[in-house]
């Protein structure tokens, strides 16, 4: 059994006592059942169950319930007795009228609440709210009208200024204007009269000049306005800027000030438990209309929309383009109609699911807000109003707002996408099952693990050449473009400028065209496969020969990354201090000795992670294995049909699926090497600092 | 006496370095040695392929056996001929629109994760971040599908506009990352300024924060133009129609397909697509390293 | 404006305690006013509440007779000066001052004409048109606090300004604040964790110890008058000395039975009221004058001597090895491990309850 507590807290943890006198003797009684002894206990029970029950009979509750009556009629008084008040006001400005009613409002309020405030703390909160309207109404009425006059001055000047005779003005502003020009076309050819003798340099000469210039442009429009027409121009602008944000800033701020009275003043409800909530499980939005919060409950009702119009409907299979839903998952247009496709079906039920897990996070939101809400107002936290939930949204939604855009990005271009291919490896799309498939269990892992089939056999084959393949091309550019650092940051070596430029060709060609061009050049009849026949002595077809295709491609992926590697590893070099290896010189450690204690290690700790993701980028290099020799040569034997011997797994990948159209085998084997390469790329940013502050 | 002061001081050693000995000296010269090789293992092929774009004495494949005749009738041919322009029109437009998507939406995610403390901070970044180290051809099936759904409701959706989002939702976990650690850097100090200075959240963003962040800005949208430039999967996937394509899938039709095949023509292609990115690249190779180097642009 | 604080506390969201609480300050118009304090006491919470950077749990802040609890930052009328300057990179020294008035949409002569005075009155008129990163750290002091004059506000706030600037620099620098204070006139609060910045500028020193104030004054009174013992250690340099003792028949001796001493005829009603209990004995190191006297004597031996010319630093013992820091003239002689005499007058005796730490006398 629950008892209502004694003090109420604020939202600051401030301690008040109730000013409800029925629910403060419940509070006692419960509090003396607390400690009471167990033959008291019963005794005590039973009289807190009358009390309980004889709550709405309380002289204090019928006091309390004749206030709510009168405050209610003096409300509604008041709410028409101020749209009258707003229209008769004299002012112009709508906001003026309106301010001005409220402030009589406010007096009026303040009059008739002032004798309850002992009566309730809601009462109290009335009295304190109309008195601070009362401090800062007048305030913001003032300001604007000080500003309407001043407006008011501005513009009879100005309409004075336009009649008077200004051709001399304009010419005195011409006159200025040359002379400043002038002075400004001296000062440029000083500096570069300056920068001729030596004195500065070209660099000091850009900034001198670009200040230069900025001052002119300053003192220009700042001439402009010494003629007054242009000076009250500008100065009515500003004054009507202020008009118009004037009031909004000043009567936020009020609002804030009530929301401080709001958070200081508790609130006394009669519940125990919090039950308003359980409203939203039946539509989200329902509780926060039972708890006051109607904007927020228009919120939540518009979250309701989409749950009731959108998710909902969309995950039964209205709305859809075909499919039918999260049903259509399950089914898979197996004996639907002959334009039926399973694949749509598919995708069409993952972004039902995806809507439905939307449709929930709104459903437990506006639960969990309403919960949180109620179990505050039993504490005596009043409730935000919409101000005060504006304000929150504002300052703690910020980042989710800004961020949303990217949310839905990655929801369709990455999440739909990986669970489809999920999905899909579980199924049993072939070329034989396009446009109706079903779902096949494990099947494709048994497949790729026994290496069965048409298109499984090539599976291990293919895995031993891509590990090979990763392992001995990237290392292989590693260590070339590591030497290449090394030998050309060395003290004596000279044009490294030139170095540099060069070896940053391969990384500057687009890879694509090197890659195709050399595919060219080591075709049958290429330029380099008749260099090497000619230095062989005996025709050499690179492209009809697993091993020397092979070769070729991991010196080519040697050649192409080294830039990269060699560019990084030259800026590493370059940041390590001097003074390490003049220390180890003076210990005695010769030139190789410093390079492999200090540069090698130094190196190596910083651009190791680096060098992970050169690992999985040669992992997935389709580009290169598909441009060179589209994965040939074949050899049906030992690879089937659908793979050639230099194919890695990408490539093998893409040939099932996009040309052999064995799709739910390559989503199987997309799935394998993704969770492998989510491991990898996980060891490789575990350490960065992002992850880590 | 002056000519003496003169002989001695050319004896002087100058260098601050310690004199070479004879093992250094040998060294010294196999490193000459392997630079100058490695050079030319760079600009043989290199040179190759801008010397066949001007060789108007080839027929359909490369070859350089018959005399070398200077002509620009393999550029005449890329320009007539083939639809070069509107590859280089498409790629373009690609690469511009997948840049700008990239910078919108990273400029507000880098500047919320940086400046924001929010939960699901830490884990909704490194749960993208794993989700998105599959590669980006895990989608490939979906792709196509998704397209149809897409197309069906917004006609205007071309598998162009889906390839700009795929590269565009590819990078934004790495680049978020780099972007935040940028932001990490300019002093906090500068937001409660511009606050007492009378700028909102926002203000801060637009007046405040990007105009600093402008140099990592800069080579966020570089890293995403030129993504598409390197790309040749998925608009192979995607693009059908050869109108379509983008340069890499459009040149290689130039050297693969029998009934397009012109080599030269290639070489020509190449050269031009290759020139501007060299230039950028090795104008701007200081900023496109570190870009790198920050968070590893995925490639 | 004079600056009102009257019980303001803060507790930072998700946590329990209350940062700083209980905060009643009052500060005059065209006050300068120094808070004072060791890192992580609370003083620049307090100053970013003051600011409306932070926002405000409970109590009033009242400028003036308004009350600005919930007034945006923009609107309070202030201006700040950052530690790191806080100086815009991207825009010029001028854009950087005139940047908060742009934001006001004051006109572009006002502009024009309030950033050249500030610039005029702070000599930095020639950088007007360089960026921040291409001027020296003193001159985008100058800058920062241009930025902050242009405003023309009714409160500055300082958060330890001076701190990124080099000793020599820092001199110079909080002369010339003073003089920018008496020049302007505008009431400053100013925080530091530099006993000296505090004594030698602030008009009133707030020094703050863990979220509360431990006292409150003009810098001359908590020098003279500690309010307990947290103060009287805090400042000053060399530290003052504290010694444990009792009150023996109106009398102080110290636990060792070293040091009895005689309180002034002042003290000695307030001293009498805590007859035989445990006290510390406060004395700072130029208050213990060489030579002996009528009464309060003691003996020390000198251990290490500290010469800084004008004045010497004696790190000196008593029998029993407890220490004490004598502060002398620098024209007398002192040998390091030699035994001298010394005397203390009475008035620069300070007493503190050594349980509550609080000031007897």
């Amino acid at each position: 059994m629950r008892y209502y507590p004694a003090q109420l807290t604020d939202d600051i943890g401030n301690l008040h006592p109730r000013k409800h006198q029925a629910l403060a003797e419940l509070a006692e009684l419960g509090a003396q059942l607390e400690t009471a002894s167990p033959e008291q206990k019963p005794t005590l029970k039973a009289r807190l169950a009358t009390q309980e029950r004889g709550l709405a009979q309380h002289p204090y509750t019928q006091k309390l319930e004749a206030f709510k009556r009168k405050a209610k009629t003096f409300e509604t008084e008041l709410k028409r007795k101020q749209a009258q008040w707003r229209q008769q006001s004299t002012h112009q400005d709508k906001r003026l009228a309106k301010l001005e009613a409220e402030l009589k409002a406010a007096e009026q309020s303040a009059a008739f609440y002032e004798a309850y405030q002992e009566l309730s703390y809601d009462a109290e909160l009335a009295y304190l709210i109309s008195q601070r309207k009362q401090v800062h109404l007048p305030a913001i009425i003032q300001q604007q009208l000080d500003l309407e006059k001043l407006l008011a001055e501005k513009e009879a000047l100005k309409a004075q200024a336009e009649q008077q005779d200004k051709t001399k003005l304009q010419a005195e502003i011409a006159v200025y204007k040359k002379q400043r020009q002038e002075t400004y076309q001296a000062k440029l050819s000083e500096l570069k009269a300056k920068k001729r003798e030596g004195q500065i340099s070209s660099k000091a000469l850009a900034a001198e000049c670009k200040m230069a210039k900025l001052a002119l442009k300053e003192d220009l429009a700042l001439k402009e306005l010494q003629d007054p027409v242009k000076g009250l121009e500008e100065q009515i602008r500003a004054i009507k800027h202020h008009l118009k944000r004037g009031i909004p800033e000043k009567y936020r701020v009020m609002e804030a000030d009530i929301s401080d009275l709001r958070r200081r003043t508790p609130v006394e409800v009669t519940r125990k438990s919090p039950r308003n909530f359980l409203w939203n499980f039946i539509l989200p939005g329902l509780a926060q209309l039972a708890n006051k919060q109607y904007i927020k409950a228009l919120c939540f009702f518009l979250g309701s929309l989409f749950i009731a119009f959108a998710a909902i409907p969309y995950a039964l299979g209205y709305g859809n383009y075909q499919g039918q839903g999260v049903a259509g998952l399950l089914s898979l247009a197996q004996g639907g109609r002959r334009v039926d496709r399973s694949i749509i079906f598919m995708i069409e039920g993952i972004i039902a699911i995806f809507l439905l897990i939307l449709a929930l996070a709104i459903y437990y939101f506006a639960i969990r807000d309403a919960y949180r809400v109620e179990k505050k107002q039993i504490q005596g936290i009043r409730p935000h109003n919409w101000f005060e939930s504006k304000e929150l949204l504002e300052s703690r939604g910020f980042p989710y707002i800004v961020s949303s855009p990217a949310l839905l990005v990655i929801i369709f271009i990455v999440l739909v996408p990986v669970v489809t291919t999920i999905l899909l490896s579980f199924t049993n799309m072939d070329p034989k099952n396009q446009s109706k498939f079903a779902w096949a269990g494990l099947a494709n892992y048994k497949v790729i693990a026994l290496g069965q089939g048409v298109a499984g056999q090539a599976f291990w084959h293919i895995l031993t050449w891509t590990v090979i393949w990763t392992l001995a091309a990237t290392s292989l550019a590693i260590l070339i473009g590591f030497i290449l650092a090394l030998l050309v940051n060395q003290d004596r070596i000279r044009g490294k400028k030139l170095w540099r430029t060069i070896y940053l060709l391969p990384w500057a060609v687009p890879a694509f065209i090197t890659i195709m061009f050399f595919s060219v050049m080591l075709a049958p009849n290429g330029m380099l496969t008749e260099l090497i026949s000619g230095l062989a002595g005996q025709v050499v077809n690179v492209k009809n020969d697993t091993t020397l295709t092979r070769i070729s491609l991991i010196l080519l992926q040697g050649w192409l990354g080294s830039s990269y590697i060699f560019l990084l590893c030259t800026g590493i070099l370059q940041s390590i201090p001097q003074d390490l290896y003049e220390a180890a010189e003076i210990d005695g450690a010769g030139a190789w000795k410093r390079v492999r204690h200090i540069t090698i290690p130094l190196m190596l700790y910083q651009i190791a992670p680096l060098l992970v993701t050169q690992y999985t980028f040669n992992f997935n290099n389709y580009s290169i294995i598909a441009l060179f020799n589209n994965g040939g040569p074949f050899v049906p034997s030992k690879y089937g049909n659908l793979a050639g011997s230099s194919d890695i797994l990408i490539s093998y990948i893409f040939k099932l699926t996009i040309e052999n159209q064995y799709q739910a085998l390559g989503a199987a084997i997309t799935l394998i090497i993704s969770l492998v390469l989510m491991f990898v790329s996980f060891l490789g940013f575990r350490k960065t600092k992002a992850f880590n502050d | 006496m002056f000519f003496f002061k003169r002989k001695k001081s050319s004896d002087l050693y100058l260098s601050d370095k310690p004199p070479l000995t004879g093992l250094g000296k040998i060294m010294l010269a196999l490193s000459y040695i392997v630079l100058t090789a490695w050079a030319l293992a760079i600009i043989w092929p290199l040179s190759q392929m801008v010397l066949s774009s001007f060789n108007g004495n080839q027929g359909k494949a490369i070859s350089m056996a018959g005399t070398y005749v200077f002509s620009w009738d393999n550029f005449r041919y890329l320009f007539e001929k083939t639809y070069f322009l509107s590859w280089v029109k498409n790629t373009i437009i690609i690469a511009l629109a997948s840049a700008l998507l990239t910078l919108l939406i990273v400029s507000f995610t880098g500047y919320a994760y940086s400046r924001y403390r929010f939960s699901g901070r830490k884990a909704s970044l490194m749960t993208i971040m794993l989700i998105q180290s599959i590669p980006t051809f895990a989608g490939i099936t979906a792709y196509y599908t998704m397209h149809n759904i897409f197309s069906s409701v917004l006609p205007f959706f071309s598998r162009q506009a889906l390839l700009v989002f795929i590269y565009a939702g590819g990078g934004i976990a790495a680049n978020t990352l780099i972007l935040k650690n940028y932001i990490d850097s300019v002093s906090t100090e500068l937001d409660d300024a511009a606050r007492i200075d009378g700028c909102s959240n926002m203000e801060i963003y637009r007046l405040i924060i990007m105009p600093i962040a402008r140099p990592m800005l800069a080579i966020i949208g570089l890293w995403s133009f030129i993504g598409p430039f390197m790309d040749y999967m998925l608009p192979k996937i995607l693009l059908t129609n050869p109108q379509s394509y983008t340069l890499a899938t459009g040149l290689f039709t130039l050297i693969n397909d029998v009934r397009t095949m012109n080599q030269p023509a290639f070489a020509a292609g190449g050269l031009l697509t290759a020139v501007p990115i060299i230039i950028l690249f090795i104008s701007l190779q200081g900023q496109l390293i570190s870009g790198l180097a920050q968070g590893s642009v995925k490639g | 404006m004079d600056v009102r604080l009257k019980n303001i506390g803060k507790k930072y969201e998700g946590r329990e305690e209350f940062t700083i609480r209980h905060i009643n300050l009052e500060i005059k118009s065209q006050d300068f006013c120094a808070i004072l304090g060791p890192s992580g006491c609370g003083k620049s919470t307090l100053l970013r509440m003051i600011a409306g950077l932070n926002s405000i749990t409970e109590g009033e802040l009242i400028f003036g007779d308004k009350l600005m609890n919930k007034v945006a930052a923009k609107d309070r009328d202030i201006a700040m000066v950052f530690q790191s300057y806080a100086l815009y990179p991207h825009m010029t020294v001028y854009d950087n001052m005139a940047f908060s008035l742009k934001m006001r949409k004051e006109s572009k002569e006002v502009i024009h004409q309030r950033v050249v005075e500030a610039a005029k009155l702070l000599q930095i008129e020639e950088y007007l048109y360089s960026r921040p990163s291409d001027i020296s750290g003193g001159q985008r002091q100058r800058v920062a606090l241009g930025r902050a004059m242009v405003r023309k506000p009714s409160v500055f706030l300082m958060d330890e300004p001076l701190s990124n600037l080099d000793a020599k620099l820092r001199e110079h620098m909080r002369v010339e604040l003073v003089r920018l204070h008496k020049r302007l006139g505008t009431t400053t609060i100013y925080v530091t964790h530099d006993q000296t910045e505090a004594m030698t500028m602030a008009d009133k020193i707030v020094l703050l110890n863990k979220g509360i104030i431990q006292q409150a004054g003009a810098p001359s009174e908590l020098y003279h008058h500690p309010a307990n013992v947290f103060v009287a250690s805090f400042i000053g340099s060399p530290a003052m000395n504290l010694i444990p003792g009792r009150i023996v028949q109106g009398q102080y001796v110290s636990d060792n039975q070293l040091i009895t001493l005689q309180p002034s005829p002042a003290d000695s009603p307030k001293l009498q009221e805590h007859e035989g209990e445990q006290v510390l004995l406060g004395v700072r190191g130029e208050r213990l004058n060489p030579g002996l006297s009528e009464a309060n004597n003691l003996q020390l031996t000198v251990d290490v001597v500290e010469m800084l010319g004008k004045e010497q630093i004696l790190y000196c013992e008593l029998a029993d090895h407890t220490e004490l820091v004598v502060s002398a003239p620098g024209h007398l002689e002192f040998k390091s491990g030699q035994g001298y005499d010394f005397h203390i007058q009475a008035n620069a005796l300070h007493f503190f309850n050594q349980a509550t730490g609080e000031r007897i006398n």
